[in-house]
């Protein structure tokens, strides 16, 4: 398949899951119980009338249908709405969170790959101690939830050490590295170590395969045999794993933001699902839709330059 | 019917009073804070050691981040605790719970459904403009106006109509008499924003982008949605008694209780109100960051009923209930001391008029020392009943639960099936006012208030279809209606405490614990207002750097 061709066949099933979600999110939160009501009206001098008013005034009581359709129309004219809680447009809401997400999920994902990928071929191609460290640790980080590690790392380098500061985001680049730092090694951390697991293993298992006994054997210098065919044969599930971990990432963003008081685009989203933002959460949900199918995208692009043999629809895998 | 004058001047003298009395916000130096010792031995505070200068800036945490600052629309405590130094109102409540003049020099009361504010010269909003007389009547039309939708409707729902009726005065006139609409003033139901303004900004008014515009000792800076709301001190502000102390003021909206400890523990924030005790209380009570007040309080925790058939219809189940519950016993577990048992929904913070009347009827009330022996009678002469009663309480809530859980065991103690339904805090809301979400509760959990400290605005809930007399509770309605017209003070402290004795007896609401405010104070900062006037008196005007 022509790059091209690949390319247009992307972005069409990009807008098919777009939409496919956007009805399904919507439905869903149409269909719980609760709603926004409590948040238009405050909740203690609420008379009938008021309710009635405010009802009619947001529309809460259109059908479903018609609720999304206008909703449709308005974002494919580029608004995508007011948050009903925040009395606020969605779009300046949510870009003033979306830095801090992205900064965050781009600084984990480098720990990720420089712990993960650096401990993993570490142990492999050493095993003896340093192998039982690494999965000693690897066992230990696995099995620590983020929000723990999170409040461990501010009692010890916030509270304790003082190294870095307890909460929030900062402001200017540097300053937000500082800030984001604790929070990026939560969130990395147990993943770093899944990924350190998978590609120790991957490798471990390209080591014993013949054509590498058979290169080591003839003499070749092991760190060409390492490099040409390990490591490039043991990328393909490594590289699968690396995908699936930072569109996870995004979600997991939740409880660390929670921890260290962060204002990113996960905890507005919990916060404005369970308060029937509906506005608010559509336009996240489209967000990340699209970041996973970007990484997805970037993933699959990279399987054909790991493995030619790999073609580009992905029907080879 | 008592006319204008002696309000005024009883206005005038409280707060005199008050200044003499808190000195925090007179400014100078060295002045001690002003606290009581309670009933249960708390020590109550109401404005804490006056500051000795000027602080640059403060940064002050919140429980969550406001919706808005329209103070139309303020009616919880993140909202408040903003706009109360921002926007100012006809009339202030000052921390030791008196009412005082503020944008409204006076106030006439020629007849029964008159008010007539006379306003005070040389004011000015944040921009430069005179505030006109113009500008407060549109600010309090907006209280009638069904598109603003305001959260103090219910204090407007008597007034027939809002005028300017000179350059410095405002006339309101009423369908019918109504005494809490006057002491509304005092609150953000009262606040004064500048039309111009407001009209221009549209439904932004009160959003992140468009703030507000206003009078008050703070000005409005800048507020970055999820990352901090910015104040700072507005050089020409009128009233120099109340000129800010600390040029800027940041409010964080930190909501992890956990989080925001550890950020007041290492100086990063400088300080914060709890309106339930923190999981981290122990930890800020001995803290060396800076010290934990408890503010002399309105708020109060109660079980309030919703159900209009079963148990819990029957004043005698409910007092029976009242009765069996060990209120010192839940302060402590509960609450970790920070709380006082309440014998009424109404403390004698409330009482600020009429007080040896309101005193007297007070003391009369039951102990709240548990009575099983009683509650078993009551039960029996209420048929011994055998339906559950389901109380819902807060998910997600330490105090929620561990109330609900003392709550079941008292009930079962006497005999009664208790089941507690856990409902998520976003939903929580809808219980006030829908009453499908009421169905199958028979009682739930909540914190409350009186936006105003008169008994009576609390006992206005038990209006017969009331929005909130969420069990259709009666048996006061005409007295609570004919209090609200009553002027003059001590008849209508005499009324009030007759009702307060019917309801405290009926317990159509169980009152369990009398809150007080908990604030903490890094060190480097004092002088806040830390009384629960703090929802609406400007208290952090001056906040400033301790000694």
């Amino acid at each position: 398949m022509s790059w091209p061709r690949f390319l247009v066949k992307r972005v069409l099933a990009l807008l098919v899951v777009l939409l496919v979600a956007s009805l399904l999110v919507y439905g869903s939160l149409y269909l719980a119980p609760g709603g926004p009501l409590s948040f238009l009206v405050g909740t203690r001098s609420a008379t009938p009338e008021l309710i009635a008013q405010v009802t009619a005034q947001y529309h809460l009581n259109d059908p479903f249908l018609v609720r999304y359709f206008t909703w449709l129309a308005d974002v494919l004219h580029g608004d995508l709405g007011r948050s009903l809680v925040y009395r606020e447009a969605v779009s300046s809401l949510i870009a003033s969170r979306f830095l801090t997400t992205l900064l965050l999920v781009v600084y984990a994902t480098v720990l990720i790959l420089l712990v993960g990928l650096g401990t993993g071929i570490w142990a492999a191609l050493r095993r003896g101690v340093a192998g039982r460290v690494v999965t000693g640790w690897n066992a230990a980080s696995l099995s620590t939830p983020a929000f723990v590690l999170g409040a461990l790392l501010i009692v010890v380098f916030a509270l304790g050490l003082g190294w870095f500061p307890v909460y929030g985001s900062g402001s200017g680049f540097g300053d937000r590295l500082w800030h984001l730092t604790l929070p990026a090694i939560a969130l990395a951390l147990s993943s770093a170590a899944y990924l350190s697991r998978i590609s120790s293993a991957s490798i471990t298992s390209e080591m014993g395969k013949e054509h590498v006994e058979t290169a080591m054997s003839r003499g070749l210098p092991r760190k060409l045999v390492v490099r040409r065919h390990v490591l490039r044969n043991a990328s393909i599930p490594v590289i699968t794993v690396v995908g699936l971990t930072i569109a996870g990432l995004v979600a997991g963003t939740v409880v660390v933001e929670n921890v260290f008081a962060l204002d990113g685009l996960g905890s507005l989203l919990v916060r404005a699902i369970l308060q029937r933002d509906y506005a608010v959460v559509q336009a996240i949900v489209l967000l990340l839709t699209i970041v996973f199918v970007l990484v997805n995208l970037i993933v699959d692009v990279l399987y054909s330059l790991v493995d030619p043999r790999l073609s580009l629809d992905g029907d080879a895998l | 019917m008592h006319t204008a004058k002696p309000l005024a001047i009883a206005a005038t003298l409280a707060l005199t009073a008050s200044l003499a009395a808190c000195g925090g916000s007179g400014g100078g130096g060295g002045g001690s804070s002003s606290s009581s010792q309670s009933a249960s031995g708390l020590t109550l505070t109401q404005v804490t050691r006056a500051a000795v200068g000027d602080i640059d800036a403060v940064a002050w945490n919140l429980p969550y981040e406001p919706s808005t600052i329209d103070p139309s629309h303020s009616f919880n405590y993140s909202e408040n605790t903003v706009i109360a130094n921002m926007c100012e109102s006809l009339l202030r409540q000052n921390p030791d719970f008196s009412t005082s003049p503020a944008l409204a020099k006076s106030v006439d009361h020629p007849n029964p459904t008159t008010w007539i504010y006379h306003l005070q010269e040389n004011v000015k909003f944040w921009d430069g403009k005179p505030m006109t007389s113009q500008d407060v009547a549109y600010s309090l039309n907006r209280g009638l106006d069904p598109d603003v939708g305001s959260y103090f409707g219910s204090y407007f729902t008597n007034v027939k109509d809002i005028k300017a009726t000179d350059a410095s005065t405002v006339t309101v006139t009423m369908k019918a008499p109504d005494v809490l609409f006057n002491q509304a003033m005092s609150t953000a139901a009262g606040a004064v924003v500048q039309e111009a303004y407001t009209k221009s900004a549209g439904k932004d008014f009160g959003s992140p982008s468009k703030g507000v515009m206003c009078t008050g000792p703070f000005t409005f800076d800048s507020w970055k949605s999820g990352d901090s709301l910015v104040m700072s001190r507005n050089d020409a502000y009128w009233d120099s008694p109340l000129k800010a102390k600390a040029g800027k003021l940041t409010f964080r909206f930190i909501s992890d209780e956990t989080t925001a400890v550890n950020a007041l523990q290492s100086g990063e924030i400088d300080g914060e109100f709890f309106y339930l005790p923190p999981a981290g209380l122990s930890s800020l009570k001995s803290s060396d960051a800076g010290t934990l007040y408890y503010g002399d309080s309105l708020i109060f925790w109660a079980l309030l009923g919703s159900a209009e058939t079963g148990p819990m219809a029957d004043p005698k189940v409910r007092q029976a209930f009242s009765l069996a519950v060990d209120r010192p016993g839940m302060a402590k577990v509960v609450f970790q001391d920070a709380a006082e048992p309440a014998k009424a929904l109404t403390n004698p913070a409330y009482f600020t008029y009429g007080k040896p009347i309101f005193q007297a009827a007070y003391d009369a009330l039951p102990s709240i020392k548990p009575d099983l022996e009683k509650a078993q009678q009551l039960l029996k002469e209420a048929g011994s009943p055998t339906q559950p009663i389901t109380i819902a309480i807060q998910g997600s809530s330490a105090v929620h639960e561990q109330t609900g859980a003392l709550l079941k065991a008292a009930g079962e103690a006497l005999g009664l099936t208790v089941n507690i339904k856990s409902i998520p805090v976003e939903q929580y809301g809808a219980i006030y006012y829908d009453p499908k979400a009421r169905e199958g509760i028979d009682a739930f959990l909540s914190t409350w208030y009186g936006n105003v400290p008169d008994p009576l605005d609390v006992y206005a809930a038990f209006v017969k279809g009331g929005p909130n007399n969420f069990n259709n509770y009666d048996a006061v309605s005409s007295q609570v209606e004919k209090a609200r017209t009553i002027d003059n003070d001590d008849e209508r402290a005499t009324q009030v405490s007759q009702i307060m004795t019917t309801v405290t007896n009926d317990a159509p609401w169980v009152p369990l614990e009398t809150l007080p405010v908990l604030a903490f104070l890094n060190k480097r900062v004092t002088g806040a207002t830390v009384s629960s006037v703090y929802l609406y008196y400007p208290w952090a005007a001056a906040l400033g750097k301790s000694g």
